[in-house]
């Protein structure tokens, strides 16, 4: 037993910079992610009995991040906060697309994104998992999360003014 | 042959069955239009990961891997715990810094500092935020370094931080050696970091304070936040006869880096 909870240990020091990454898609600062990142790898130690010998423990963990995430948003009601910050407001274009200045970068994109769309795209886009697993971790229908993703590829397509495509 | 935007979507993220990505595949080959729409999504997918895997290749913050491995938040020389961020220029998430200062600070707070009741300790925590209290509060209001001998606290730097308010680093002797900086504001000293520093045992068991080694952490916090050089004995002691009144308050509202 306690030979496993050092393995159990290193492999998720090994799994830190894909939390960094995936924290790094919720919280826009740096600082914040790596705070939400100890914060639930804090609650994932504590928990370790919960882990499933046959889970796989990025999920695991990328369930504790996200729900991390949530209750953190949820008891500072952060809308009223991040979508107002001057960073952002400053970077909103006049969808004149002829302006590259006006382009938002990928991450400043991403936190305009409602929570559910956005990590439904950090989990599938960014982490690379499947839909199945994405599903999983959201506890959501498949549908849920397709319809999610869907919706979240959309809003960013509009906001990076994307060129690869359309005109 | 019509394929709706999540179908899509789906090949380009590999989802489909191989029945439903044969179609796909043979609609782009005869219609341009379902090819474009499927290279938009392939493009924002490349477009995201190029986006956010620089981090892969960041450096791990070393609290997060001692976190992982259990390492005590403070056990070693070099370990420090920022109680809040510096450089509070951005004020979007004061609670979330004073969440996870507490989590971390639960350890050492509830061992050493506030272990003697509440309004006792060297440190209390007041509003989420950590405040040097009775000794501690005393000796970095009216000690100077010079006069650090005997003192259960020692002063080290005295400086002006970038915010203007003046600050101040310090060792104290617990049940275990604390080294930290504290800031002037309003009339508190706020505690901005704190570290174990380095000790050494002594006969009969007593720890002293490793004469002047502050932990290089610290020293770091230091180097991040000051403003110009450190206090010389002379201005040290008049910005103490001036109840370390700072002056020009908060003007600096520079952005973060």
């Amino acid at each position: 037993m306690h030979a496993s909870l050092e393995q159990l240990r290193e492999r998720i020091v090994d799994l830190l910079p894909r939390l960094r990454r995936f924290a790094r898609t919720l919280a826009r600062n740096p600082h914040d992610a790596d705070d939400l990142v100890q914060i639930a790898v804090e609650r994932a130690l504590s928990r370790s009995d919960q882990l499933r010998a046959d889970a796989s423990l990025s999920s695991w963990m990328f369930g504790i991040l996200r729900n991390a995430w949530i209750d953190e948003t949820r008891t500072r009601g952060r809308r009223n906060q991040v979508f107002a910050p001057e960073e952002l407001g400053e970077n909103v274009g006049d969808d004149s697309s002829s302006s590259h200045a006006d382009v938002l970068s990928v991450q400043d994109a991403l936190a305009r994104l409602p929570d559910e769309q956005r990590i439904a795209v950090g989990l599938v886009l960014v982490e690379g998992l499947s839909y199945k697993e994405a599903a999983e971790i959201m506890g959501v229908p498949l549908g849920t999360l397709t319809s999610r993703l869907a919706r979240g590829r959309e809003a960013l397509q509009g906001l990076l003014a994307d060129t690869t495509g359309a005109q | 042959m019509t394929f709706s935007e999540e179908t899509l979507m789906a090949y380009a993220d590999d989802e489909l069955d191989a029945q439903t990505r044969s179609a796909v595949e043979a609609a782009m080959a005869s219609d341009p239009e379902i090819a474009r729409r499927v290279a938009k999504h392939k493009a924002l997918r490349s477009k995201l990961r190029v986006a956010f895997d620089a981090v892969l290749d960041e450096p791990t913050p070393q609290r997060l891997v001692d976190t992982a491995r259990g390492v005590p938040a403070v056990r070693r020389e070099g370990n420090v715990i920022p109680l809040r961020r510096r450089n509070t220029t951005r004020k979007v998430w004061p609670q979330w810094t004073a969440i996870a200062a507490s989590l971390a600070l639960g350890i050492i707070i509830g061992q050493v500092v506030l272990s003697r009741g509440p309004g006792a300790g060297p440190i209390t925590a007041r509003n989420g935020l950590l405040l040097a209290n009775g000794v501690l509060a005393h000796a970095l209001t009216s000690q100077l370094a010079s006069e650090n001998a005997q003192n259960p606290v020692r002063i080290g730097v005295s400086f002006k931080a970038r915010s203007g308010a003046y600050c101040r680093t310090f060792t104290l002797q617990a049940s275990q050696a604390l080294a930290g900086v504290a800031c002037r504001e309003q009339d508190d000293w706020h505690v901005q970091v704190l570290a174990q520093s380095a000790a050494v045992p002594q006969s009969k068991g007593n720890l002293v304070q490793a004469a002047s080694e502050m932990p290089r952490l610290v020293m770091q916090a230091v180097d991040d936040t000051i403003a110009g050089d450190t206090l010389d004995a002379q201005a040290e002691a008049a910005a103490r006869d001036k109840a370390w009144e700072s002056g020009s308050h908060g003007t600096d509202a520079t952005s973060p880096r």
